[in-house]
């Protein structure tokens, strides 16, 4: 059977070619970056050089404690958002009438209709000084004055994060959660488990690869965040994205693809170690006999 | 089970359903700020003025009707070279081509867009719809590529081998039996495309050339001279019509249940 | 391991009964699988091949003649904006006369916005005109985007008092428009910057010192642009004899670090609420009275009266920060003949006196000199309250540049030290 499949290599074209194209479409952007900086800045342009400059730029400058600090925003944040997407999606899976699962997962996605620069602004609203929510703390008394520190500030920033990106990790958990035979669970039910224990290591195991998903988008979408960190931060709360764009402004390509070849391979870095940690193959399809 | 732990269970599902409610709120809140500014203004004139403006407007039309092109492009082509992508991630050098795909999500926004642009540039496309259109299948790639991946996950291979030995060939077999079962995940694929196509603004901002997508339409006009009511309205209109459109396909469902 | 075991187990004891009552259809396997799903899967297979097909073909095909304005018997000319030149969409005024049509594309008005669109964007061939604010033409003809202006095509620019005075060769305003005695730009809109204030919270005041005026501390916010905040904060510097800076319109790298050290110490003793970078945001500061002063723009003053709100634009006694608007004409190497003369056209259409009073009514901006006469004189296109506004704002503007103040730098020789500096400010 599976050598019948490899006598046809028209078979493969299919699924070659477009793989070659994305490939192709993928790799050289990120290939002229990496190029781009090692050239040299020259008046408003670059000049092809091989040349360090522009890291050495980077790391004897303030953009090295930007780059931490986006490094350890996004990770706490993903953490943050995991623990909020993990059991929403936990509760549309297995606690949800069946009818409604697919109308529910459709609520979290609709604010996304409403651009999400526009929603972080709002944001912005509702947090100031004489928005809603202040206005609400002081007329139930539990303030007097306005609470300063719910806008431009840590607080804002993580929120502003979290909506505009926990929602896309609801799907995938749900996802990995939904697909989990349900004769499993009995099964561990039927040999003596606790409700909790049977969570512990049948249900979150069986999730891990929806759950690396919404790791890899939640961390993702942080990290390179530009727009929460600006309406949100207050006195120029930078992230490596506004770094990146800073560096734009006064045309250095060489320094703006440095940074960015920076954080590519920091989280690539990552990446290998998800590959080291992680078995890929449990993406590929149950495959039988492997634990 | 005891009464103790009826209880518990209780008290647990309760708690949960109340952090449901607390995220909606979350996340539905700031979309009432643009609601109420999208009444601003219309005094004297009834307040629906801002809604009929929209249509008045010709370039934020414009706008829509490219942003709507370019995000039915992107929710059809992605998921579909995305699933491509996963089925030959099974055949050849998975870690490989997860790989590949993965990286347009590590690389900062502006970066790509200007890099892609760049290789544009050098292949000698002028800019134009296909090339916003790339830029965002580009992007929503990794999403749908991992959307797919984690229903792939759930599949079990004994199915396709089973079709196998009822004598399917391989088209036949992924069409009939797979494609059923990864059905959720292709359409989560695709509704995660278009969002992201519909909210994607840095990437096609270096490549639209000639012309706007509503994004970046919103993102000039809110960095140089603000936003005029009739645009929180067309935000307030996309949000009431397709939570009607949600409503509506929960009653046919219910009436569906209940019919039959 | 042992739920796998525990699961083929089940599996081959050929369990029936299905508990799952969710998720996608599981084929059993006592079934045949293709009974199961043959219905539905001839439609989905029409499905995503029609759907497909259909998309693309609309997408690529019709597409552009859905969008693009159609190719009337004149040219069609796009013009890359920043918002501000865009006269409410009615360009018929021009459209008329010239048989030409205009798409106006929005674009971001940073440095960086504005060039990645032309050199990595491919924007050279999709635009004939671009208008954004001034002071850009080196990057811009070094990098040979732009083309010299050829004046003789451009009636309405004789006569122009306002280049004549304020953007002549050899000052600084020439900057604006021209670049190594070559004049590449129109310019479109002129204007001086000083900051807004809550007079209901503040009082009167004069003097850009209220922005670091500790009484006001918590309540102040700042642009995120060295070229406006810093300078301006150089020119308040300089004055108050606080720093020893020679030009606040390009400084050294030593006074541009005076300048940002200055400026860390007031962020660090809490200031500064926040540094605001877009249009929408700062009209919002002062609406909901989040900031009591604030360095920003004048139409942010008008947009907050519109609503209703007390808020001042003020008059320094350090002067203002100056700046234009330039439309410059794009290195497009597509362009023919006829296309090129119609860009001209457009030009001189925005130096002429309807875009202009067009133009000071909606942004708030002064524009050109024939623009308030024309106003007065026209009292079917512009009402008498709104010809005696255009006029009011005129003179208001006229008054600032009177009184003179620093030309805005947008791209000063050390640019690179400003914007590590700048870096450096917003990390602190």
């Amino acid at each position: 059977m599976h050598s019948r499949r490899w006598r046809r290599p028209l078979r493969l074209a299919p699924l070659g070619l477009p793989l070659l194209a994305i490939a192709f479409l993928i790799l050289c952007p990120l290939a002229i970056t990496l190029a781009v900086s090692l050239f040299e800045k020259k008046g408003f342009w670059i000049r092809p050089a091989l040349s360090f400059e522009a890291y050495r730029l980077f790391f004897d400058g303030v953009r090295l404690e930007v780059l931490e600090r986006s490094f350890w925003v996004a990770s706490s944040s993903t953490a943050l958002m995991l623990l909020i997407a993990y059991p929403i999606a936990y509760l549309v899976t297995y606690r949800l009438r069946p009818e409604l699962t697919r109308g529910v997962l459709f609520l979290f996605a609709v604010p996304f209709l409403v651009s999400y620069i526009v929603r972080t602004f709002a944001w912005a609203d509702l947090l100031s000084r004489t928005g809603f929510i202040n206005r609400l703390l002081i007329a139930s008394g539990l303030v007097r004055q306005p609470v300063d520190w719910l806008l431009y500030s840590d607080f804002a920033v993580y929120l502003g994060l979290v909506t505009a990106h926990m929602p896309f990790m609801i799907f995938p958990i749900w996802l990995a959660l939904s697909a989990i035979d349900r004769r499993l669970l009995e099964a561990s039910w039927v040999l003596g488990e606790r409700p909790s224990a049977t969570f512990w290591r049948v249900t979150l195991p069986l999730s891990l690869p929806g759950l690396f998903a919404a790791a890899i988008f939640g961390f993702v979408g942080s990290f390179g965040e530009v727009a929460v960190s600006r309406i949100l931060g207050g006195t120029g709360y930078q992230l490596l994205g506004n770094a990146i764009g800073s560096a734009l402004d006064v045309l250095n390509y060489p320094l703006a693809a440095a940074v960015s070849t920076i954080a590519t391979g920091l989280m690539l870095a990552l990446l290998l170690l998800w590959y080291r940690l992680f078995d890929v193959r449990l993406f590929l399809g149950k495959i039988m006999g492997r634990a | 089970m005891t009464g103790a732990a009826v209880l518990r269970r209780r008290v647990a599902g309760a708690l949960l359903w109340l952090f449901l409610g607390l995220v909606l709120l979350f996340l539905y809140g700031p979309l009432l700020p643009p609601a109420i500014h999208s009444f601003e203004g219309t005094s004297g004139a009834g307040p629906l003025r801002n809604y009929m403006l929209i249509f008045e407007d010709a370039r934020l039309l414009r706008a829509l009707r490219v942003s709507a092109i370019v995000g039915a492009l992107v929710a059809l082509i992605a998921p579909v070279l995305a699933l491509l992508a996963a089925e030959a991630a099974r055949i050849w050098r998975p870690r490989l081509v997860i790989g590949i795909l993965l990286i347009p999500l590590f690389v900062p926004g502006v970066s790509m867009g200007l890099a892609t642009a760049l290789l544009f540039q050098i292949l000698g496309l002028k800019p134009s719809l296909l090339t916003i259109t790339a830029v965002q299948v580009l992007w929503a790639l990794p999403f749908a590529f991992l959307v797919i991946l984690t229903a792939l996950s759930g599949f079990d291979q004994v199915y396709l081998e089973a079709a196998y030995m009822a004598g399917a060939g391989r088209l036949r077999a992924f069409f009939e039996v797979e494609l059923p079962q990864i059905r959720q995940g292709i359409l989560g694929a695709a509704l995660f495309s278009l969002i992201l196509s519909f909210n994607e603004t840095i990437r096609t901002t270096v490549v639209q050339g000639g012309y706007n997508t509503v994004q970046t339409f919103l993102w000039s006009q809110y960095q140089q001279i603000g936003l005029s009511p009739p645009l929180f309205a067309l935000m307030t209109l996309m949000i009431a019509v397709t939570l009607a459109l949600l409503a509506l396909l929960a009653l046919l469902d219910w009436r569906r249940r209940h019919a039959g | 391991m042992q739920i796998q075991v525990a699961r083929r187990r089940i599996a081959d004891a050929g369990a029936a009964g299905d508990n799952q009552d969710r998720g996608p259809a599981r084929p059993k396997l006592g079934e045949t699988v293709m009974q199961k799903t043959r219905a539905l899967s001839l439609s989905r297979r029409h499905l995503l091949a029609g759907g497909a097909a259909l998309g693309v073909g609309a997408g690529l095909a019709g597409g552009r003649g859905l969008i693009a304005p159609a190719r009337a018997a004149g040219r069609t000319l796009t013009i890359a904006d920043v918002g501000v030149g865009d006269p409410g969409g009615d360009w018929s005024r021009f459209e008329k006369p010239t048989g030409n049509q205009v798409n106006l594309v929005s674009i971001g008005n940073a440095p960086s916005a504005v060039l990645n669109q032309l050199i990595a964007g491919g924007g050279r061939s999709a635009f004939d005109v671009i208008n954004i604010v001034g002071g850009m033409q080196k990057p811009l003809v070094d990098n040979d985007l732009i083309l010299e202006l050829d004046r003789g095509q451009l009636p309405n620019w004789q006569g122009n008092s306002y280049i004549e005075r304020y953007l002549a060769p050899r000052t600084p305003g020439f900057q604006f428009i021209g670049y190594q005695d070559k004049i590449y730009g129109v310019p479109t809109v002129l204007q001086g910057d000083s900051f807004a204030y809550l007079p209901d919270e503040t009082g009167q005041l004069d003097s850009y010192g209220a922005l670091f005026d500790p009484k006001f501390k918590g309540f102040v916010a700042l642009e995120d642009n060295y070229t406006t905040a810093g300078q301006k904060t150089a020119l308040f510097l300089k004055h108050s004899g606080q720093a020893q800076i020679t030009d606040p319109a390009d400084m050294t790298p030593a006074e541009v670090k005076t300048v940002v050290d200055f400026l860390v110490a007031r962020k660090q003793a809490g200031q500064f609420r926040l540094m605001w970078s877009s249009f929408e945001q700062a009209v919002n500061l002062i609406t909901s009275k989040e900031v009591h002063v604030i360095d920003c723009w004048e139409p942010m003053v008008f947009a907050a009266k519109a609503k209703g709100h007390d808020a001042v634009y003020a008059a320094p006694k350090e002067g203002y920060l100056l700046w234009a608007m330039g439309a410059y004409v794009v290195n497009n190497p597509d362009q023919s003949e006829a296309d090129r003369k119609a860009t001209y056209q457009l030009l001189n259409f925005m130096l002429g006196p309807w875009y202009g009073a067009k133009i000071t009514l909606l942004r708030g901006y002064m524009t050109n000199p024939k623009a308030p006469e024309y106003a007065k004189a026209h009292p079917d296109e512009f009402s008498p309250q709104e010809a005696a506004r255009i006029a009011e704002i005129t003179a208001g503007v006229q008054k600032k540049f009177e009184q003179g103040g620093t030309w805005q730098n947008r791209w000063p020789t050390h640019v690179d030290v400003y914007e590590e500096e700048w870096q450096r400010f917003k990390s602190a």
